[in-house]
């Protein structure tokens, strides 16, 4: 599903966060991107939804090159992609449903699908109840609850998590963890960031060590 | 298509509700935008009444005719027969040379000098007026009887018509040239609240971009935004001036009057308010067109 060649990612003013990587993720894995901050794992997500562009090599998603994907097919190919991010990114001049349901907006789905859908999104990180709130009420934990949701809600066949347990303590991390297991089950393919090694370990999952943008075997 | 609608109804109600929140920011647009096409709109309804009004004037254009000192009775009724003949003339009237001396002499300080002279230096003369003032028109009769061997000189007095079309020509190039400027700075004042707009949406712009919004769908609240603050300033111009006119035309139902003539200001039409709507929407949502799209480049997330 996702296929590194040789690539490397030079930031402007010469900071060289990925250096020649290579590897391929297939379809249904679930995959830990592990190594202290600052190795590239948010480079390396960026780079699969095509929010970064590779110096050089290739990023293939869904065997597309995502590193030469034009302007007007991005926003499709992120469509496909669920972002969770470790400052959840949430828009507080809204409520908690209204959040969860821009993805659907965007891609233009019907008020009332778009309502169903958000309702069940919601029900599955177990915020139903608090669809009404602003975001801004709700505590860390369930913040990037939601912002899971927001990810989930488009059915999206890829989940790219930064951090997702970054700054929780280790009950909610787990509830977490948790969360993205279940969507491992039914066919989700996940890559997720963490120097959380603990919470790696628990999940025996397939783990990529990143150190300084060189890939450890 | 149905949901197509819907986005759009969608949009226009959500824009609608956006400048409802911030009814000071959106009067105070709305009023600059309008004061700015105003003032070209009002330029231009006063010069259509200037121009109707020189149309409306009973004075025409007239030609001075001058025959040869030795013309003789003959050749006059000659070019009785030509001018009665000519389908593109007015009226025409005869002057002959002792009548124009009588005429002379009355007036004040020529007398003088007319009693001194032996005999009459005035020719016979023909005065013609065209029945079209268009300056054209009125050379080519000039030319035409020029042409006749009895006919010594002949004077247009066209001269304050090709004046007075070349003033309204000025007026004319000055109100598009100032509708243009003025067109410049709607799109800058729709660009600029649309910027402040953006200032304040950034979240959800990077948001959106972040989870596949194309940059259609971030752009469509922005066009309608600044193509709808368009239409309100327009309407407020098209408001500008019908009130001035209204109020100018009492002062030149006065003037009229005083001169014995009829005149009535008229206001903007349908139709050329229509187009100003038009123009202001258009240019309200090019202002809003570039800035979004500026900002849409500049963002890294695209």
């Amino acid at each position: 599903m996702i296929r590194f060649d040789n690539v490397t990612k030079r930031y402007p003013g010469g900071h060289e966060a990925l250096c020649k990587l290579s590897f391929e993720i297939g379809e249904g894995e679930m995959v830990f991107l592990a190594g202290h901050s600052g190795a590239g794992k948010s480079t390396l997500l960026k780079l699969i939804a095509a929010i970064e562009r590779p110096t050089t090599g290739s990023v293939l998603v869904n065997s597309q090159n995502v590193g030469k994907m034009g302007r007007g097919a991005v926003p499709y190919l992120r469509r496909n992609i669920g972002l969770i991010f470790q400052d959840h990114k949430l828009l507080f001049d809204r409520s908690v449903i209204q959040n969860v349901l821009l993805p659907l907006q965007i891609a233009g789905f019907s008020r009332h699908d778009a309502a169903s859908r958000a309702r069940a999104a919601l029900d599955k990180v177990g915020l139903l109840k608090r669809e009404k709130a602003n975001p801004i009420t709700l505590s860390g934990g369930e913040q990037q609850r939601l912002c899971i949701a927001r990810a989930v809600v488009s059915r999206p066949a890829l989940l790219l998590a930064d951090e997702p347990t970054g700054n929780l303590d280790a009950d909610y991390a787990r509830d977490i963890m948790d969360m993205f297991k279940a969507f491992n089950q039914v066919g989700v393919t996940l890559v997720i960031a963490s120097h959380d090694e603990d919470a790696i370990r628990t999940y025996a999952g397939r783990v990529l060590h990143l150190d300084h943008g060189v890939l450890q075997a | 298509m149905k949901t197509w609608l819907a986005h759009h109804r969608q949009a226009i109600v959500a824009t609608l509700a956006r400048m409802a929140q911030t009814p000071f920011a959106t009067v105070f647009a709305v009023i600059a935008i309008g004061v700015a096409l105003s003032l070209p709109a009002v330029l231009y309804v006063l010069l259509n009444n200037v121009t109707r009004l020189v149309g409306a004037l009973p004075a025409q254009p007239e030609i001075s005719v001058y025959m040869r000192m030795d013309a003789t009775q003959m050749q006059n009724d000659d070019l009785h027969q030509r001018l009665k003949a000519r389908s593109d003339l007015a009226d025409f009237r005869f002057v002959p040379r002792d009548a124009a001396l009588v005429e002379l002499s009355k007036q004040a300080g020529v007398a003088d000098i007319s009693a001194g002279l032996t005999q009459n230096p005035l020719p016979d003369a023909w005065v013609v007026t065209p029945r079209s003032s268009q300056p054209d028109a009125i050379a080519h009769i000039a030319t035409a009887l020029q042409a006749l061997p009895y006919i010594d000189s002949v004077k247009q007095d066209s001269q304050w018509a090709q004046r007075l079309n070349a003033i309204l020509g000025l007026g004319h190039e000055f109100v598009t040239l100032l509708a243009l400027l003025l067109g410049a700075a709607l799109v800058a004042v729709s660009g600029n609240t649309i910027r402040l707009q953006i200032l304040t949406r950034r979240a959800e712009i990077e948001v959106s971009q972040l989870i596949g919004a194309t940059h259609r769908y971030i752009r469509r609240p922005f066009l309608y935004f600044g193509v709808l603050q368009g239409l309100f300033g327009g309407l407020a111009a098209w408001l500008v001036v019908s009130l001035s006119i209204y109020l100018l035309d009492r002062r030149v139902a006065d003037l009229s009057t005083l001169y014995q003539a009829n005149f009535q200001l008229q206001s903007l039409g349908l139709l050329p308010g229509l187009i100003l709507l038009l123009c202001a929407m258009l240019l309200g949502g090019l202002g809003a067109y570039l800035t979004v799209t500026r900002t849409l480049f500049q963002s890294n997330a695209h």
